[in-house]
């Protein structure tokens, strides 16, 4: 009985330390935005209405990022996957493991790696050079999905489709791709969000032209300390992140969603 | 095709083959575009001096014996790894309430899964607001209610930064480990229950042992994630302790040290790289005894 009871408190303790962050964010952007109270706190928009125009501009600079580099990725990812599957190259092992350079090296690194790369070739602090640094990195996660999943569709069927005419492209795009397409659907919404979230590849490549939101907020409190607007655009990252995460339990469940292998840098 | 016969077929194969290796060359090139070549360049321009362009160990040279940069690298790397210990024992028990109860599952799963949609600056703000001396919701709790008799000012210090970095940890440990779990057979649990041992010692000799491959893994992941973390050491004051992405972006920056600065680069992946990999040096014997 004891046991019991030490397990719920335990549970219940851990619950609140992983929801603590989402709680006082929204408490406090609802508060004024500087700190969060309960029960007898000021109930206003306030730190909503101060968010500057800046920090929208930086969001959407961050989806659109994000958006390209991901479908950039995955296109990539899927043609790989294609030739290396099918293809049965004997270099396969070789490049998966290239693929994954990206992934094993810590963020910082490659992100002054970038910086070192860009700044000669007029990349950095650029859009492109924002969307190529994610879309690496969404490449090194969409070929393990895509290959996988390429695995998983028998050949046969493409074969089939090309024995009674078809071209090669076509039997891809009609058999193969619609296979493809719930699990593709699913690599993409995963490297999405790790694309919107990604702070440090990026910090080293940033600039005024290239702001990210996660490095907007970041400078801003190291420069000018907890603004109202900051919090109030960090909830509503909060509130992007519970939109994701309705979508991706409706699209995959929640069985998969809790040992799901989206790790995150930080 | 293997299923093709070879007769009249040596011609088309060739063209079979080249043609999947042109699909291959789009994501090769973004590789060594995005991955090879500035990680290239990093260790070229490390191994060069900065004012003739001579090639030289001297970066590498005087990291290593600069007291003050091998002190830095201790005590990042002590960081590390006490919060990875306690993060991963902590997440252990949830871990496993989590992959057998699936009612509770429904429940938890998105708070454990939400804080990892986030940038990590949130999560930053978040602490703040939690421990920040005078706003901060624990301190005026814990003052309020005479516990304590003046603020505790542990944000801008070790324990700050212990606790932003063990919440990190403990959202990927929780996850990382549930997925352990949930792939260790019930069943084996249940047949040491039947035979008369406790369902904690059960839990104890067979599913975590069991668990433990997964266990390396994510406490390698959680280590190196430490070990080259940036933003929170720089959120919270950035001079106690003193991390060391805080000192090579010091010397990239504020010192103009560039080159110094790739070759501590260099050292950090090699440091951060090395254990992953003999994580799975380790994994590898493990698995073959097993």
């Amino acid at each position: 009985m004891t046991g019991r009871i030490l397990l719920a408190s335990y549970v219940a303790l851990m619950l609140a330390i992983l929801a603590f962050p989402i709680g006082l964010v929204v408490i406090a952007s609802f508060q004024g935005g500087l700190e969060a109270s309960f029960g007898n706190g000021q109930w206003s928009l306030d730190a909503y209405r101060a968010i500057p125009r800046q920090y929208w501009l930086s969001l959407r600079f961050t989806v659109e990022t994000a958006f390209l580099s991901t479908a950039f990725a995955l296109v990539v990812a899927v043609a790989a996957a294609w030739g290396l599957v099918r293809g049965r190259l004997r270099e396969r092992r070789l490049v998966s493991a290239l693929v994954l350079v990206p992934d094993a090296v810590p963020s910082v690194t490659l992100g002054i790696g970038l910086l070192v790369l860009f700044i000669p070739l007029g990349l950095a602090n650029s859009f492109a050079g924002t969307v190529a640094a994610l879309a690496v990195l969404g490449l090194s996660m969409g070929l393990r999905f895509a290959e996988a999943l390429m695995e998983a569709i028998p050949e046969e069927l493409e074969q089939a489709a090309v024995t009674m005419g078809a071209s090669r492209l076509t039997a891809f795009l009609t058999v193969t791709l619609p296979l493809m397409a719930p699990g593709l659907a699913i690599a993409a919404l995963f490297i999405f969000v790790h694309n919107l979230v990604t702070f440090e590849l990026l910090l080293f490549i940033s600039g005024p032209h290239a702001m990210p939101i996660s490095v907007r907020l970041f400078s801003d409190i190291v420069d000018r300390g907890v603004l109202p607007q900051a919090i109030a655009m960090s909830a509503i990252l909060v509130y992007v992140a519970i939109a994701f995460y309705t979508l991706i339990v409706m699209t995959l469940g929640v069985r998969r969603l809790a040992a799901s292998p989206l790790s995150r840098k930080g | 095709m293997g299923d093709r016969p070879k007769t009249g077929g040596e011609r088309r194969s060739r063209r079979e083959r080249l043609l999947h290796r042109a699909f291959v060359v789009p994501a090769l090139l973004l590789v060594a575009f995005a991955a090879i070549l500035p990680l290239g360049l990093l260790v070229v321009r490390s191994l060069l001096d900065q004012q003739t362009g001579a090639p030289t160990l001297g970066y590498y040279a005087q990291s290593l014996a600069s007291a003050f940069f091998l002190r830095t690298l201790a005590t990042t790397v002590l960081m590390a790894l006490g919060v990875t210990a306690a993060c991963v024992l902590l997440a252990l028990p949830m871990a496993y309430v989590l992959a057998r109860r699936t009612v509770l599952r429904m429940v938890v799963v998105p708070i454990v899964s939400i804080p990892r949609m986030l940038p990590f600056v949130v999560v930053g703000y978040a602490i703040v607001l939690l421990l920040a001396p005078y706003t901060g919701v624990a301190n005026k709790v814990l003052v309020g209610a005479g516990i304590l008799s003046e603020p505790a000012f542990i944000l801008f210090d070790w324990p700050g930064q212990a606790l932003a970095f063990g919440y990190s940890g403990l959202v990927v440990a929780i996850a990382v480990l549930t997925g352990v779990l949930m792939a260790v057979d019930p069943q084996l649990e249940d047949a040491a229950v039947s035979l008369g041992a406790g369902r904690l010692a059960a839990v104890l000799t067979v599913t975590v042992p069991l668990g433990i491959p997964g266990i390396v893994a994510a406490s390698a992941l959680i280590f190196s994630t430490i070990v080259t973390a940036y933003s929170i050491p720089v959120m919270l004051n950035s001079r106690t302790p003193y991390m060391v992405s805080v000192l090579i972006y010091n010397n990239l920056y504020s010192l103009q040290e560039r080159h110094l600065a790739y070759a501590q680069a260099v050292i950090v992946t090699v440091l951060s790289i090395g254990v992953t990999a003999s994580a799975q040096l380790f994994l590898g014997r493990f698995g073959r005894r097993g």
